[in-house]
Parts: C-alpha cells; structure tokens; sequence
C-alpha cells in the first residue's frame, strides 16, 4: 500500500512538469491545445450545438403548432371536467334533445343531430382524433423503420420480397382497399387505424431503406462490424440513432396526411358512430343549414391538427437540417 | 441514338413488370370480394320461381367449386367478361360498360383541374420563394398551408353551402341555378345512351394506336429530313407510309364516333347537337372542379417554393447575377426549370391521386362519376362492379407510375435508366 501511494505522489511531481512544458508548446506550436481543455471545449461545442437547434426549432411558427397540439392533447385528457355531457349523452342510441339548435346558455356552441351538444362533441371528440393520428402513424414509422433497417442490411432474399410487396402496396390503392376492408371486418375503429397504419408501412420502409443504405458504408460502422459486434447490435445502436432524425419528420408529417384521411373515412360513415368523432361530425351537420357552428367547429378542428403538426414537422426540419428550407 | 433505344427498352421493362403486378392485385380483389361473402342474388330472390334461382346461379358459376370460381375468373378478366352489375343505379349493366360510361365524365371533369393546377401552383411558389418573408410569401405561404390541412371534403361542402345559401339568399333569390347539385332532373342522366358493341370499341382503340405509329413514323421522317443528307430520299417514304396509316386509322374512328360516341359528355353534346346538355355539364361541373383546384393546390406551391428556395442559393444563379442577366429571366430561366425537376414527379404522381381523391368530391356533389360508383359499390357491396373498379384504379396508379418516371428523365437529361 505504501508503495503505492509513493508511486502517485511521484506521478503527480511529474504531472506537474509538463505544464510548463504545455504553456511553451501553446505558445510556439500554432493550433496546439492541452488535451483537457480541449475536452471542456468538446463539451461546451455539444452544449452549443443544442443550443443552436433549439434556437432554429423556437420560431413564432413551431411555438404556435406544439401550443396547438398540446391544447388537444389537454382536451383529451381532461375531458370529464372541461364538459357536464358525459360520454353516454353524444353518442347515437340517445336522443337528449332538439337537433340543431342555435347557440343557448345549456348549450354554448349550439347541437347537432339528435340534440348532441356541439362543444361536448367537440371535446370528446379530441380524444378521439388523438388516437386516430397517434395508433396508425406510431405502427406505420415504427414498422417501416425495423423492416427498413433489416431489408437494407441483410440484403439479398430477404430484401427481394419486402421490396416486391412495397411495390405491390403501392400499385393498389391503399384509401380504396381500407374501404373494402372496413365493409368486411366491421366497423371497428381501433380495426381501421391498425389496417391504415399496416398499409402505411410500405412508404416508411422504403424511405428508411435508402438511409440505412447510406449510413452502412459510414466509416464507425465498419468499424463497429470489426470490432466484432453482433448484427444486432450494429443494426439498432450503432445505424438506428443515425437513422432516427429524417423518420422524426417524417412522423409529423404523415400524422397529418393519417388525421385528415381517417377524417374522410368516418365522414363516408364507415366508423363505428358510438365513438365520437370529427368526421362524423361533419356529415351529420353538412347537409342542414339550421346551425352552421355544428358543421364549422368540427372542420376547424380537423383543419388545426393536420396544420399543427405540419408546422411542428416544419419547425424540426428547419432545425435539424437547416439547408433545407420551406 | 442510344438514348432513345435504351429508353424504349426500359419502357417495355416496366410494362412488363406491370403483368405481375396486376395479377397479384388480381388475386387480391378476388380473395376480398370472397370475404365479403355477400350472394349476388339476394336481393332478387322474392318472387322469384325457385328454378330460376337456380338457373340464374348455374349461369353465373356460382355452383361450381371455389378453385374453378378462381379460374373461371381469371379467364373472364382475360376475355373482357367482367361480368354484371346486380344492383343500385345501373341494375343488369355490364361492368365494363358501366366504366366506359362513367370514367369519361370524371376524367372531363378533371381536365380543368389537372392542367390549371400545375401553372398556378409552380406560378404561386415561385413569387413566394422570390419574395421571402415578405407580405406575397406570407399570404401565400399561409393559404398554401390551408389548403393542405384543412380536409378536402369539408373544403367542398364550404364551397356548396357559399354558393347554393348564401349566394342565393344574398342576392334575393335571383341565383337560383342549382348549380350545388349535379344531374338537372329534366335530362336524361345517361346521355348519349347509345352503347357500343365490346368488339367494335376494342377496333376502334386498336386503330387509334394504329394511328399513333403513323405519327410516330412521321415526327421520324421529319427528323431525318432535318439532318439534311441529300443522297438520303428515305424520309418521304415514312412520311407517305405515316400519312397512310394515319388516314386509315382516322376513317373508322370517325364513323365510331359519330355513330357511338365519345362518352365524354361535352364532346358527344357537340357532335350530336345538344345545346342545353352542353351548358349543363359545364355548369355541374365548375364546383367540384374549383374544389378540387383549390386542395391539390396546395402541395405544389410549397414543393415548388422548398426547391427554388434551394437553387437560388446555387452557384450557377450567382453567376447569372454576376453576368447582368435581368432578374426576371434568371427567376424563369435559370432557377425554375431546375426547382420543376423534383416538382414534376409530384405533378405528374398526382395526377392518379386527384382521380382516385374524387370519391368524396363527387359523393358530395352527387357528380355520377368514377368515384360516386365505386362508393355506391363499396357500399352497396357489388362484388362485380368493386372488382371492375379496383382493377381500373389500379391500371391508372401503375401507367401513371410509368409516365412520371419517363418523364423525369426528359425533364432532367442527367439522368439514365438502364
């Protein structure tokens, strides 16, 4: 033990040295550094780097689609405080009501089919339209970006089929296919959205294909695949993270393209009508002109989710990437 | 030389990779239509003597095994036997007449759409991306990102309730034209509602590619003249060759034509002299064209905005700058035609997008087009006409896929399919 301790107080008698040596090799040798500084400054660039996308991502712009977003994510969350028409009282088998009312102190926004309070509708109906661009957007950018990787790094077979079925989804047409699909099994909601995000996969997949492509030839690959890691392991710590920021965007912008398109389905009616929805709204209120606000509101929302997440998908693009403008 | 020949084999490469395509989708329709499991003659069975149920599902193959039912309806596809419509507006039709009556009206529809559309959109984005963060880009910018968010039908009956209420009643009543409904009650709604026999149609449309080569060998003898070898006279025997062909591909189409028809609505109300059919289709169709116009409006603006905004940061625009060349033609010339290389996939793309997107546009005007059909057919679950009509969409989605990348190599010569 105490040989030991002698030994580092040696060691530290020469650490001393060097810094003398250190500051004349700052002064004469030009761009030369002391290593720890160098790490400190290493740091200090990350930190800066952050700094920097969040000052891209913080426009007027971004800040007011995340508001947007996050204010129906309230309303869907805390529905049963915001409104006094339970859930039971908006949906079809009851009949609470005068339809199409005009607005009223009972009812601020006025009612729609059946009696159905317009702003009750509206608010359970976040809840829903949360699901509805959440569940097939999450399944569509999570499916495509494991078989994206798998298809672009095993290559060969494996890639032959998942391609040939990609091409296959893309010669039908996916809107008219869900139709068909939603006439055969139902009309079950949570059904709809997991068929929609299946179909949805295919364009992931190939987007995260031609990534993958280009980050596998990226230098601290090979070396990762050197250093002896399992495919595995390559594939999803070392590819993935790489990977992850385009798919980002891509998230926001297909969960408004999801939004509005399961928006069109349930407004042809081919959604179970027990649930509150924006859609349904709309063509209940569409044809009758008693009551414009029932017809408006629901379209508005809609309209204000698909452009929030634009924006948001927008504002990230700006940051990560701030070549690319629009 | 080599460019054109390479460029016709890949076309044939493509075409042919289509066949499996289509079988595949093939298949798919029909496991889905036996899904539905739905007997197409359940609504005709009251009154009826039970001898001709049986006789009626004899002839239509429904006894048989469910692997002959397979075969049976590959061949009849291959045939051109789509069979028969057995229920809603075209009770008893064939289903491949019902498409030749009903794809027309939308495609004449569309005609608007489709080609103002890419104008104003590359028009609008272009002002905007010259203009940035100024009052134009913001208007536009903000009525760009409207169009896109908001959904496409709500957009339509906005439209409908401006112009059938409020107009009407803004104007004391004298607007009164239901222009927000299609189908006057007075006229017949299948006009011209003459047929023509499968066989002759098939003619007619082998004549008409028929006389594409003719043109096809005259634009070629025009080139060679161009080239100017004097020992050279092959050039008037294409012409003379490509003219013949043309007249005798043009002779039969027009007696099909004046006799049958075209099917497009405003064409056959010229030739067969219907004045009122005339102004009634253009005045049933301006609405869902402006709709229509006004949501596939928005995707170009911002593609066409997003790449020029990416080229006027080039190089090559500096030294245009620099050399004095005015504002106006580095903006038209220099800039746009390469900012309309990664735009022209989207138009062109979108073009089958705007046809297939219809089904609300015309469920909402009750416009009895492609897509009010294949609704009614979902709906109502006519196996026959949903399988006619998938196979259709399906057809338009791969050759449309085919164009936008053939045209993608004219627009942008660097690149070369092998």
């Amino acid at each position: 033990m105490i040989e030991i301790e002698e030994e580092t107080a040696r060691t530290k008698e020469k650490n001393e040295k060097p810094k003398i040596l250190s500051l004349i090799k700052f002064y004469l040798l030009p761009g030369w550094r002391v290593p720890e500084f160098s790490e400190q400054e290493y740091e200090i660039e990350k930190i800066r780097s952050k700094r920097r996308f969040f000052r891209h991502l913080l426009t007027p712009l971004t800040i007011a689609g995340a508001l947007i977003i996050l204010t129906f994510v309230f309303m869907g969350i805390f529905v049963p405080w915001l409104t006094n028409f339970p859930l039971q009282e908006i949906v079809p088998p009851s009949i609470p009501g005068v339809p199409y009312m005009l607005p009223s102190p009972g009812h601020p926004l006025g009612t729609t089919r059946s009696g159905y309070d317009v702003l009750a509708r509206m608010l359970w109906g976040a809840r829903t339209s949360l699901l509805m661009a959440m569940i097939p957007t999450g399944l569509a950018v999570g499916g495509g970006l494991v078989l994206g990787i798998i298809s672009a790094y095993f290559g060969g077979k494996v890639d032959y089929v998942l391609m040939r079925i990609v091409d296959l989804i893309y010669s039908i047409p996916t809107l008219v296919i869900v139709l068909i699909l939603t006439q055969i099994l139902g009309l079950n909601l949570i059904d709809m959205l997991m068929i929609w995000g299946a179909f949805a996969i295919a364009g992931n997949l190939r987007f995260m294909r031609s990534l993958v492509l280009q980050i596998r030839e990226m230098l601290y690959v090979k070396a990762a695949k050197t250093g002896g890691a399992l495919k595995f392991k390559v594939m999803f710590s070392h590819i993935l993270p790489n990977a992850l920021p385009p798919m980002i965007l891509t998230f926001f912008g297909q969960m408004a393209i999801t939004m509005l398109g399961i928006a069109a389905i349930s407004f042809l009616g081919l959604v179970n009508a027990q649930i509150p929805n924006w859609g349904q709204d709309i063509s209940w209120a569409s044809i009758y002109e008693e009551n414009i606000i029932a017809f408006l509101i629901p379209g508005i929302c809609t309209g204000l989710f698909a452009i929030a997440a634009m924006l948001i998908g927008d504002g990230l693009r700006d940051a990560i990437d701030p070549r690319l403008k629009l | 030389m080599k460019k054109s020949t390479n460029m016709v084999k890949y076309i044939v490469k493509r075409i042919l990779m289509m066949i499996p395509m289509l079988i595949a989708v093939l298949v798919i329709t029909w496991i889905l239509s036996q899904a539905m499991a739905i007997n197409p003659l359940q609504s005709e069975v009251t009154g009826w003597d039970m001898q001709i149920y049986y006789d009626e599902m004899e002839r239509l193959g429904l006894n048989e095994p469910i692997y002959v039912q397979f075969f049976n309806y590959f061949r009849d596809f291959f045939t051109g036997n789509w069979g028969e419509s057995y229920s809603g507006k075209f009770e008893g039709w064939l289903v491949t007449d019902i498409i030749i009556t009903v794809l027309p009206r939308t495609l004449e529809m569309m005609i608007i759409p489709i080609f103002i559309i890419p104008i104003i959109a590359v028009k609008l984005g272009s002002t905007s991306a010259k203009n940035r963060k100024k009052k134009k880009d913001i208007v536009i910018r903000s009525v760009a990102v409207i169009g896109a968010g908001f959904p496409s039908f709500w957009i339509a009956i906005l439209l409908q309730y401006l112009f059938g209420i409020v107009l009407y009643e803004a104007t004391f009543f004298a607007f009164d034209i239901g222009i927000y409904k299609a189908n006057n009650v007075l006229l017949d709604p299948s006009f011209p509602d003459i047929i023509a026999p499968q066989s002759n149609s098939i003619v007619a449309l082998l004549l008409f590619f028929l006389m594409i080569g003719g043109f096809y060998l005259i634009y070629r003898g025009n080139k060679l003249r161009k080239q100017n070898i004097p020992t050279s006279k092959k050039y008037i025997f294409l012409f003379l060759s490509g003219i013949l062909i043309c007249i005798i591909g043009i002779v039969p189409i027009m007696i099909f034509i004046y006799t049958y028809g075209t099917k497009f609505r405003l064409l056959d109300s010229i030739i067969f002299n219907e004045p009122l059919y005339f102004w009634d289709t253009i005045a049933h169709f301006l609405l869902p064209a402006l709709s229509i116009t006004l949501v596939s409006l928005a995707g170009i603006t911002r593609q066409t905005r997003s790449s020029m905004l990416d080229v006027l940061n080039q190089d090559y625009i500096r030294t245009a700058r620099a050399k004095g060349v005015p504002e106006k033609e580095i903006i038209n010339k220099h800039a746009l035609r390469n900012a309309l290389i990664p735009t022209s996939n989207l138009i062109i793309g979108g073009v089958a997008s705007i046809l297939l997107g219809s089904i609300f546009i015309e469920y909402i005007f009750e416009y009895p087009g492609f897509g009010d059909t294949f609704f009614t057919s979902i709906i109502s679950g006519n196996i026959s006409l949903i399988n006619g009509c998938v196979i259709v969409a399906t057809i338009i989605l791969l050759s449309s896929n085919l164009i936008a990348d053939v045209m993608y190599t004219i627009i942008d010569p660097r690149i070369i399919y092998t």
